[in-house]
C-alpha cells in the first residue's frame, strides 16, 4: 500500500538507452492504469448517486482497492527495475478497472431505473392517499352527523325542580 | 351547471389539502437529507489509544529504535471517496500545511498511503518507523527516517531532514482527497462549495544509540 513519494525523480536517474525507453514504457503503463483506476472510480461513484444497493458498491470498491494495490505493487517493481513485471501488473490494473466501470455503469443505469421507478410508486401514492383520507372523511362526517342528529331527536324534556317546591 | 353539494365541496377540499400533504411527504422521502462531510484522520501510539506515542514516552528517538503507531481515518462525507494520506519529514522551519490558503507543507513526502474507502468507513493501519542513521555537520544533525511496512517487513528508504541539534524533527500527516471536479488529488476535500483541510504532526528529536 506504501508509495515512494520520489518515483519520477529516482526513475530519471536511471541508465540512459533502451532501459530508459522500456522504463518510460512501463511508466507510461502506471500512468495509463492510474488514469483507469479514475474513471472506474468515477463510474462507482455515480453509481452510487444514482441510489445503487450499497452492498454492490462495497464489493466494487474493494476491487478498487484490489486495484490501488497492483498499481503500487507496479510502481515498486518498476523501482526495483523488474520493468516486465511491472508492466504486466499495470496491465492487469487496466483490465481491472475497465471491468469496475463497465459493472458500475451497469449499475448506475439499474440503479437509475429502480430509483425513478420508487419516485413514481412514491408520487403516485400521494393522490391514492388523499382519496382513501377523502372517503373516509366523508363517511365519517356522515356517520358522526346521523349520530349527532339521533342523539338530538332522542332527546326528552326533563322538568327540572325549583328548590322551593322541593320544600 | 349544476352547484356543487355541500358534500363534494368538502369532498373537494380535503382531497386538495391530502394531496398537498402527502406530496410534500413523498418529496421529503425520496429526497436525501443534507449532512456534514468531512473527514476524520487520527494517530494513535503504540497501545493504539490516544498516548504512548514515543518509546517510554521519551521524544528523544535513538536510531535504531522502533516507533509503532496507528494511522487512522474515517469517511463522513456521505459517498465513496479516494483518500491519500502523504506522510512527510519536516523539521521546526518547514512550513507547516496552511490552513486558510490550503496550501500543502513543502516537506519532501516520505511515501503515500492510499485506499478508496465507503461511507462512513474507518481504515485504520499500523505505522513503523526507525530513525535510519544520522549524522552532524556543525550544529546541524541530518536525520534518515525509514519507514517500515509492517504487512511485509520491508524497510521503506524515506527522506533525510536536518535539525538543529537534532531537536525539533516532526512526522506530518497530511489527508489529500479525489476531486472529482478536477478529477486529481487535491488538499484537504470540498464540501458545501468550500475547501477544507486536515492534517497532523508528532515532533520528535533524534538522538545518537546510547553506548554501554
Amino acid at each position: 500500500m506504501a508509495m515512494l513519494g520520489g518515483l519520477a525523480s529516482l526513475c530519471a536517474t536511471r541508465d540512459a538507452g533502451s532501459h530508459t525507453s522500456a522504463l518510460s514504457g512501463s511508466s507510461q503503463a502506471i500512468e495509463r492504469a492510474d488514469a483507469e483506476f479514475k474513471r472506474a472510480l468515477m463510474a462507482v461513484r455515480e453509481a452510487e448517486a444514482a441510489g445503487a444497493d450499497r452492498e454492490r458498491i462495497a464489493v466494487l470498491v474493494s476491487r478498487l482497492n484490489f486495484v490501488l494495490g497492483g498499481i503500487d505493487e507496479a510502481e515498486h517493481l518498476l523501482l526495483q527495475g523488474n520493468i516486465t513485471d511491472a508492466d504486466s501488473i499495470a496491465q492487469q490494473a487496466i483490465d481491472d478497472s475497465k471491468g469496475i466501470a463497465l459493472e458500475a455503469i451497469e449499475l448506475y443505469d439499474e440503479a437509475s431505473l429502480e430509483t425513478y421507478y420508487e419516485k413514481i410508486f412514491t408520487f403516485g401514492m400521494a393522490p391514492v392517499a388523499s382519496l382513501l383520507v377523502t372517503v373516509g372523511a366523508h363517511y365519517g362526517w356522515k356517520f358522526w352527523r346521523r349520530y349527532e342528529v339521533d342523539r338530538v331527536m332522542r332527546m326528552e324534556i326533563k322538568k327540572v325542580k325549583e328548590p322551593e317546591e322541593e320544600e | 351547471m349544476r352547484r356543487l353539494s355541500e358534500d363534494m365541496k368538502r369532498a373537494a377540499v380535503i382531497f386538495i389539502s391530502a394531496t398537498i400533504i402527502f406530496s410534500a411527504l413523498a418529496y421529503v422521502a425520496v429526497t436525501p437529507r443534507p449532512k456534514e462531510q468531512f473527514f476524520q484522520i487520527y494517530v494513535l501510539g503504540e497501545t493504539r489509544m490516544a498516548e504512548r506515542y514515543y518509546p517510554d514516552d521519551n521524544p528523544n528517538i535513538p536510531v535504531g529504535r522502533l516507533v509503532q503507531w496507528y494511522l487512522g481515518t474515517t469517511n463522513f462525507m456521505g459517498s465513496v471517496q479516494y483518500l491519500v494520506i502523504k506522510v512527510k519529514l519536516g523539521n521546526s522551519t518547514i512550513k507547516a500545511p496552511d490552513d486558510i490558503n490550503y496550501i500543502p507543507s513543502p516537506a519532501p513526502v516520505l511515501l503515500e498511503f492510499r485506499k478508496v474507502l465507503m461511507d462512513n468507513e474507518t481504515w485504520e493501519f499500523p505505522f513503523a518507523w526507525i530513525i535510519g542513521e544520522i549524522s552532524e555537520e556543525g550544529d546541524m544533525t541530518y536525520a534518515t527516517v525509514l519507514v517500515i511496512d509492517v504487512k511485509n517487513g520491508v524497510e521503506v528508504q524515506a527522506g533525510r531532514v536536518s535539525a538543529l541539534n537534532g531537536h525539533n524533527f516532526r512526522i506530518i500527516f497530511e489527508l489529500w482527497t479525489f476531486d472529482p471536479v478536477t478529477e486529481e488529488l487535491m488538499f484537504g476535500w470540498r464540501a458545501g462549495g468550500e475547501q477544507r483541510t486536515v492534517w497532523l504532526q508528532v515532533w520528535f528529536n533524534a538522538t545518537k544509540p546510547q553506548t554501554s
